[in-house]
């Protein structure tokens, strides 16, 4: 039976709602935010629906051809309900968040016709088929992530939105020259082929090598790895919700996660390690690891701080990749949703300091913890978890890494591993000093740099309850990680899938 | 019941701290208590469980899959711990009388600091006391990483700038420490495909480079245990920290680290192999230098507190040496390890008598001097080996070791003995010249009443295997007690010799001050090297810029020319048409 509906019905139920919030007039707020969460609500609904189905051993498929040789094909696979989840879930959390953030201010339309636009896109990466979808939704995702970026329409916000376009379509234009190639040489390359490209090994190494180099290159813009990751950092001018969604699951993971497609789902993790690509993009991706640490340790502003992290915490995912084994890749694939868990937590938290208070420096935070200490709870539980403690998920992927490493006999990794742990902690635990063991003005020295009394508990209700569920669903995927459905048994099930058809 | 119980202790604590929210937010503050019964009480359900005999539990859905129990091993170790944990907190009601008096007198400073610690005490004990009951690495880690961090707040509780300093060197040796433990931790279970310390002790044991991981695994426990260059932390920290705090830091907690290693490495197993026998050696020798350095040292501390932290740091190297046989002479550990847990025992409740003994002089009741000071006394002595427990335990390690004829051995632990003796009477003395009348609380002495009676009799309600301790012969004695008199008579002595000094001690924490030297001369390369990125980053923007103008330039003329072709047209039309025909023609001739 193919439920050929479902992955449509879940794409069209975001582009929809984008339609939707673009002909409503600008005033219609009460009816925009209705049609926003109903739509994300049922999203949510069904991609669980997709996830039975996955569970249960279908896969549905839709496709049309849209010229000879060329498909449009959408498919819910494991690894992409996987992205379909987080980003349906993250996309209910952010939307709450903004709606409460962007009380008030002007072009709320427009805002969230993109945002929804945004998360549409990442859908449609999550369920594409092959390089030709991917791509059409890849850039969308580029084009409709650019209103966000430049939202506020401050100067520095324009140029932000210039650096990030001039690296995203630059690195649009070396994609698509590999999707070229790859289509010049296979013709219709389909993430779900069996064969994968394995024939063309022999005649045609370096020209597959190029390939991959093009492909991954350009994905790797997005997923800012060193030293393409100056746009990230820049765009942070970002309304808070937006640099949630951009490091949590949307941009960044947009990136990451098609890495994860090309390696593990066009040229197969056999034919990578052949290449010999493979152990360059481990290589890359600690170094990335740990400049991205350092270059944090360096900042004085949270936002950045938590940019720098991000590009610190994705390459994780790519070194996943690069320790070709099952513990690696089951890493990779579950701190895909965690890293997205816990970064959208910090990026809340920092959103409603900056909204509450005014803080944007760290040195201002200052025993923030007494004056807002659900947000600061909050925020110690992402922090650990980016450390790599238990409870909190983090710990789980660092393990599995830690452990494919060793299988794979990279024993460096190890020390990777270990540096950024300790560097995420140089640059994390000053902060939690600072919120909970210094005196600040919520003891009566000083003042908050802009402070707001948004709510009756301590900030807005729609700021603070997505923040605490995403916060409680962090720690639950690291406590809980042995449960049916937890991230890390879907990444199981996925990796199982790669390992062993 | 056991189910029931062992859920309760681990539930009680988190319970407890979630009251002393609950506290904050909604009793006023003049109502507050902060050390209530129930706080009181948090470590009670795990004391129970101590005694409730032995268990198993398993949890697939816990993070990896968890897997708990109650042994031979963790069943006495959760008993002492959580007894100090009990007294300590007891202690602590009568020794923050006068802060909380504060806090419902309005003090916002000491209603921030109390609410700090009666939220984070119960945490760092459920920390404690998880990490005793796991049997799998990741419950283990997150009570060892759980107790750590949380133990910040007992540390740093003063907040003064020593307090912070002392909370400082905690927390960097803490992080190094945790980094050192997840690397060993996933290299061994990496090669050993296993998420249990059992297959961590067992792959370590055929590992080709087990000693590497053990090696890792040592010095990141050995943080905590105080292993000698990683023991900077103790002396800083113990003074600040507030008595009991420092009873529970030195007495259950740097026994973590013990029993970390005993949970890890591959103790008493037959056909370890030469390089594990290499770093038992060398465990050996670095125990045994902590053991006499540390007295040395120590002795010439003036704060009492830092006296007792030395002390501890060599109590702890004397076990680290006996940790170290199990590796040396796997032969000895079996008979060997009831006198190490009964000599960790003893030291727990003697240290945390004699920690809480530091705020008893600081606050005398009216009690004969002579009799407060033969109180004080009483656990030190105890912990030099010549009464009570203390002479059980040094026995129980000493016979076996007689046993198995390391005769060497055995002389340096009794020497090591005098170095004991010797900071126990320098830490009295200390006491008595910094002693100060009043403010003694019954809630303060009792406790330390009780932890020293528990302390002299540890071996009676220790539930280590049965038969396993026995009473040392009576010609044995002498050879015992010796130790205690040569080392007040030194301590005396050294006393007397180094008057001409004026009381000039060397500063607490040693090596710290050689650290922080030298982390702050490596950072001037770092500082370089960034400066120069920094400016080989501005310098390629700066390029790439100028290229990108000069380009757009080139564009731009590009355009221009268009103008000039625009009006030139027809000229051009007519070039292209000749160009074309001679092109046609030349082809036709050929």
């Amino acid at each position: 039976m193919n439920a050929t509906w479902l992955p449509v019905t879940t794409l069209a139920t975001s582009l929809l709602v984008v339609v939707v919030i673009f002909s409503l007039p600008e005033e219609a707020r009460r009816l925009r935010t209705t049609v926003n969460l109903l739509a994300a609500v049922i999203k949510i609904i069904l991609v669980t629906l997709m996830v039975g189905r996955v569970s249960a051993g279908y896969e549905d498929i839709f496709s049309f051809q849209v010229v000879g040789g060329v498909d449009f094909v959408l498919r819910a696979d494991a690894l992409g309900v996987m992205f379909a989840g987080l980003s349906s879930l993250l996309w209910l959390c952010t939307t709450i968040y903004a709606i409460g953030y962007l009380e008030g201010s002007a072009n709320r339309k427009r805002f969230f016709g993109f945002f929804s636009l945004c998360v549409a896109s990442t859908i449609g990466i999550a369920l594409a088929d092959n390089l030709f979808t991917f791509l059409i939704f890849y850039e969308m995702l580029t084009l409709s992530t650019y209103p966000l970026v430049v939202h506020s329409g401050t100067q520095k916000a324009l140029d932000a939105g210039r650096v990030y376009l001039r690296y995203t379509l630059s690195a649009g234009v070396v994609l698509l020259l590999g999707a070229v190639l790859l289509h010049h040489l296979t013709g219709d390359q389909s993430f779900s082929s069996e064969q994968g490209l394995g024939n063309y090994l022999n005649d045609h190494r370096g020209l597959l090598t190029l390939i991959f180099a093009l492909l991954v290159g350009g994905l790797a813009v997005k997923a800012a790895m060193v030293p393409l990751h100056g746009w990230l950092p820049r765009a942070m001018v970002a309304p808070a919700p937006v640099s949630a969604l951009l490091h949590a699951v949307a941009v960044v993971k947009a990136g990451a996660f098609g890495i994860l497609r090309v390696v593990y789902d066009l040229f197969g993790i056999q034919l990578s390690i052949e290449l010999g690509v493979i152990t360059v993009l481990a290589v890359a991706a600690s170094f990335t690891i740990i400049y991205g640490s350092l270059r944090a340790l360096a900042q004085e502003e949270l936002k950045p701080r938590l940019a720098f992290s991000t590009v610190s915490q994705v390459s994780y995912i790519i070194l996943g990749i690069g320790l070709f084994g099952p513990f690696g890749t089951i890493g990779a694939l579950a701190h895909l949703l965690h890293q997205g868990l816990m970064k959208v937590t910090l990026f809340f938290c920092a959103g409603n300091y900056a909204e509450e208070l005014g803080i944007h420096r760290i040195d201002e935070m200052d025993g923030a913890g007494k004056r807002m200490p659900l947000t600061s709870i909050a925020f110690t539980i992402g922090a650990l978890g980016m450390i790599g403690l238990p409870p909190v998920a983090g710990f789980i992927t660092k393990w599995y890494l830690g452990i494919g490493a060793v299988q794979a006999e990279m024993y460096w990794v190890i020390v990777v591993l270990v540096a950024s742990s300790t560097l995420n902690a140089m640059y994390f635990l000053p902060i939690l000093h600072r919120l909970w063991f210094r005196l600040g003005p919520a003891h009566g020295q000083g003042q908050w740099p802009k402070e707001q009394r948004l709510g009756r508990l301590e900030t807005h209700g729609w700021l603070l309850w997505p923040m605490v569920f995403t916060a409680l669903a962090s720690l639950g995927a690291g406590l809980l990680a042995g449960t049916p459905f937890s991230p890390l048994d879907w990444a199981t099930r996925v990796a199982t899938g790669e390992y062993l058809p | 019941m056991m189910t029931l119980l062992l859920a309760l202790s681990l539930l009680w604590p988190l319970a407890v701290s979630g009251v002393a929210i609950w506290h904050a937010y909604r009793t006023p503050e003049v109502l507050r208590d902060y050390f209530s019964l129930l706080w009181l009480s948090a470590a009670w359900p795990a004391l129970l469980l101590a005694y409730g005999g032995e268990a198993q539990w398993r949890v697939d859905a816990w993070m990896l899959g968890g897997l708990w129990e109650l042994n031979a091993l963790s069943r006495p170790w959760l008993a002492f711990t959580a007894l100090l944990w009990s007294l300590a907190a007891v202690h602590a009601k009568g020794y923050f009388a006068a802060e909380q008096a504060h806090a419902q007198a309005g003090d916002q400073a000491a209603q921030r600091r109390l609410l700090r610690l009666s939220l984070l005490w119960p945490l760092t004990l459920l920390g404690n006391v998880l990490l005793i009951i796991a049997q799998d690495i990741a419950s283990f880690y997150l009570g060892f990483a759980l107790m750590t961090f949380a133990a910040y707040a007992l540390v740093a509780h003063s907040g003064t700038d020593e307090a912070r300093l002392g909370a400082r060197a905690y927390l960097i040796l803490a992080v190094t420490g945790e980094g050192m433990i997840l690397g060993g931790f996933l290299w061994a279970a990496g090669e050993a495909e296993t998420l249990m310390l059992q297959g961590v002790r067992e792959g370590i044991l055929v590992a080709e480079h087990g000693a590497w991981m053990a090696a890792l695994l040592w010095l990141g426990f050995g943080v905590k245990a105080g292993v000698i260059g990683l023991h900077v932390w103790l002396p800083l920290a113990h003074p600040v920290a507030p008595a009991p705090a420092s009873a529970v830091l030195s007495g259950a907690m740097i026994k973590a680290g013990l029993l970390g290693w005993i949970n890890v490495l591959p103790l008493g197993e037959a056909g370890v192999s030469a390089s594990l026998i290499q770093l038992g050696n060398i465990m050996l020798l670095a125990g045994l230098a902590a053991a006499f350095a540390a007295a040395l040292y120590g002795v010439f501390q003036r704060h009492p507190k830092a006296v007792l932290a030395y002390s501890s740091i060599s109590q702890m190297g004397m076990m680290t040496a006996l940790v170290a046989m199990g590796l040396a002479a796997p032969s000895v550990w079996p008979l060997l390890w009831p006198g190490v847990v009964l000599l960790a025992a003893h030291h727990a409740l003697a240290k945390g008598s004699l920690f809480m003994g530091t705020s008893i002089s600081e606050h005398l009741p009216r009690w004969p001097l002579p009799l407060i000071w033969a109180l004080l006394a009483l656990p030190g002595i105890s912990l030099a080996g010549a009464i009570g427990a203390g002479m059980m335990s040094k026995w129980s390690v000493k016979g076996p070791l007689y046993e198995m004829h390391y005769e060497t051995l055995t002389k340096l632990l009794t020497w090591a003995a005098v170095g004991t003796a010797a900071l126990v009477s320098v830490a009295l003395w200390r006491q008595w010249q910094q002693r100060e009348q009043g403010g003694s609380n019954r809630w303060q002495w009792g406790a330390w009443l009780v932890a020293i009676v528990a302390a002299l009799l540890t071996p009676l309600w220790l539930p280590l295997p049965a038969g396993s301790i026995e009473m040392p012969p009576l010609n044995e004695w002498l050879g015992i007690i010796w130790p205690l008199p040569v080392g007040v008579i030194l301590a005396a002595v050294g006393g007397w010799a180094t008057r001409p000094l004026k009381g000039k001690t060397p500063p607490a924490g040693d090596l710290w001050w050689l650290y922080a030297r030298a982390a702050s001369a490596a950072l001037v390369p770092v500082r370089l090297v960034a400066r120069g990125g920094g400016r080989v980053k501005a310098g390629c923007v700066l390029t790439s810029q100028k290229a990108e103008a000069k380009v757009m330039g080139y564009l731009a003329r590009f355009l221009a020319a268009e103008h000039w072709l625009r009006h030139h047209a027809s000229g051009l039309m007519m070039v292209l048409a000749v160009l074309l025909a001679m092109l046609l023609i030349w082809e036709g001739q050929r």
